[in-house]
């Protein structure tokens, strides 16, 4: 079964992050993005198909339409498209703060990036 | 490669690991073949981001699609789910058992046998209750139930506590207990490698072809099989192996909704859950406490992000709960060509919508009674709680499509009876029309228990592997 891209997992996990949480270390961010793709690539293979195909469509709305449509996008309860953002910022969130507990809501850590 | 055995136990969780226990026991050579690897318990950090990815499928990752989507998860790894989860332990409870019998038709049920199987894996897993006060989380489901009348109990676990000391227990689960057993009693464990499909002639299944982590491939002959994969994954080795007649049809969970509490003291305990449950409205519903690590805090505040996030510093004054329902819709199990993950599916009844939105109110009610200063409700624009005239708010806003349902509990997809028109599988887990081909997990329970389903789970896998025992004895 087709494995969703990293790259394209990444540049838009990218913007969503650096609305979300905008400052969160352009470091740290990398580092969460990257554990996100990887998570995906683990997904059950129905769900790794279905998460591939729509995260094609978003990346070709964002090559088209730039950042901000991605965030705005992002920002809509729209059937399975929402629901790829929401799997997203669960795993973000979820390394952000298992990683970095004392993160604030922007996403600012006070302890140096390692 | 081309191994031969017995008895073949495909799945090291609380269905397989018992049941070879009691195979290997009683002089079967037993092989038991598990798709995830063994961890030392202690190894990982309980409900961590690395647990999931280490011990969970998919990285815990799973849904069953539908309006909304479940989430769901399953361990992968040498005990199941059992190396996993919260160690709670609740006795199946009689009438569910007799409703059971009767419903699916099911041959030597006995709700007191059950009862005395149900002792018997207590015994075994060292099954109690903690030797000391349960933690602060624990205790507000507690206090909120007492305030408001409501019953409440603690729930026993599988756990020792060597220095009685009751916030250092040791799960007792398969890889301490059951498969130590099957190993000293001669079954081989075989770890990272999966089964693909059974091998049929006509009626009888021969052989198991399996893929091992490094993707050598082979094959593991054998005279009887048992089946212990779990809801999911039995009846999608089944469909991948021919069988189909009410094979995964008949999905059943108890779907729960999440909500966080913040209090004015510190009360998380990012490692472990409360023991607590509130029982006033079983079995339609019940609330507990689940895992608080701060990831799955800001998990929980995730659906209103917007207006919640500043809530997230203070994690360490947040616990997060579930309210828990039995529910009446059903899902499927379908595999697909290609893959060795099925498709999943659930849908909920309008009766389960309205339960969880009662559910997520009334614990939003307890956690105020309990001292929380303010509740925040796990779906789509959620409101803030801090008093009783916000319950109103949860209930007209709540709708199931806008919020992050889950579960843990998955059972129901080879039903066990001798209504051939709803089972999948005999009063004992031989499969409909194969000979030699058992499930013995929760894909047998006939519905799910309204309660933690391990304890049902295990006794009914005794009292299967004991029934094919004297099958063979008798030759």
């Amino acid at each position: 079964m087709r494995t969703p891209s990293p790259t394209v997992v990444t540049s838009t996990c990218r913007v969503v992050l650096e609305n979300d949480l905008p400052d969160l270390d352009p470091v740290r961010r990398d580092v969460v993005t990257a554990f996100v793709a990887e998570r995906l690539t683990v997904l059950p293979g129905p769900m790794r198909l279905g998460v591939s195909v729509v995260a094609l469509v978003v990346a070709a709305i964002h090559s088209v339409a730039g950042d901000r449509s991605l965030v705005k996008l992002s920002s809509i309860s729209l059937p399975i498209v929402g629901e790829y953002f929401r799997l997203l910022r669960s795993l973000s969130y979820a390394y952000v703060w298992e990683t970095w507990p004392d993160a604030s809501p922007s996403g600012a850590v006070s302890s140096i990036p390692s | 490669m081309t191994t031969t055995c017995d008895v073949l136990v495909i799945g090291s969780g609380a269905g397989g690991a018992p049941t070879a226990a009691l195979l290997a026991e009683a002089g079967l050579d037993v092989i038991v073949v598990e798709e995830g690897s063994h961890i030392e318990q202690g190894a990982i950090v309980p409900f961590s981001l690395e647990q999931m990815n280490r011990q969970y499928r998919g990285g815990g990752v799973t849904v069953a699609l539908g309006r909304p989507s479940i989430a769901y998860t399953e361990g992968r790894c040498a005990g199941g789910g059992t190396e996993v989860n919260s160690g709670l332990y609740r006795r199946p409870p009689g009438e569910v058992v007799e409703r059971w019998r009767q419903g699916w038709r099911i041959d030597d049920l006995d709700p007191d046998d059950v009862e005395r199987l149900a002792g018997e894996v207590e015994t075994a897993l060292s099954v109690q209750l903690l030797p000391g006060p349960a933690s602060e989380p624990s205790r507000a489901l507690q206090r909120g139930a007492e305030r408001l009348g409501w019953k409440s109990d603690e729930s026993p676990r599988w756990m020792t506590y060597p220095d009685g000391d009751p916030r250092r227990g040791q799960r007792q689960s398969m890889t301490r207990t059951y498969l130590p057993r099957a190993a000293a009693a001669g079954a081989r464990l075989m770890y990272d490698c999966r089964v693909d499909r059974l091998e049929f002639t006509g009626d009888r299944a021969v052989a198991a072809h399996v893929t091992r982590a490094d993707g050598s491939r082979g094959s593991i002959r054998f005279r009887d099989v048992f089946v212990c994969a779990g809801a999911i994954h039995t009846p999608a080795l089944l469909q991948r192996s021919g069988l189909r007649r009410n094979i995964g049809r008949t999905l059943a969970v108890h779907p729960t909704v999440k909500l966080a509490a913040r209090f004015a003291d510190r009360v998380n305990v990012p490692d472990d859950v409360p023991v607590h449950q509130v029982k006033e409205f079983a079995p339609d519903l019940s609330f507990g406490g689940s895992a608080s690590h701060p990831g799955l805090v800001a998990l929980a505040l995730l659906d209103n992000w917007r207006d919640f996030k500043g809530a997230v510093v203070e994690w360490p004054n947040i616990a997060v709960y579930y309210a828990a329902i039995t529910s009446e819709g059903r899902g499927r199990v379908v595999s697909l060509p290609g893959t060795t993950d099925p498709l999943v599916t659930y849908r909920l009844t309008s009766r389960d919508r309205s339960l969880l939105a009662q559910g997520l109110e009334r614990l939003s009610m307890l956690l105020l009674e309990a001292g929380a200063t303010d509740v925040f409700p796990s779906y789509r624009d959620a409101p803030r709680v801090r008093d009783r005239r916000s319950l109103a708010d949860v209930s007209s806003t709540f709708r199931a499509s806008k919020s992050s349902v889950m579960t843990v509990h998955l059972c129901s997809t080879v039903p066990m009876g001798e209504d051939r028109d709803r089972c999948g599988a005999s009063s004992h887990g031989l499969v409909h029309d194969t000979v030699n081909v058992r499930v013995n997990d929760a894909s047998l329970l006939p519905d799910a228990p309204g309660v933690n389903p391990q304890g049902s789970v295990m006794s009914v896998a005794l009292r299967n592997v004991r029934h094919f025992l004297t099958e063979v004895r008798r030759g």
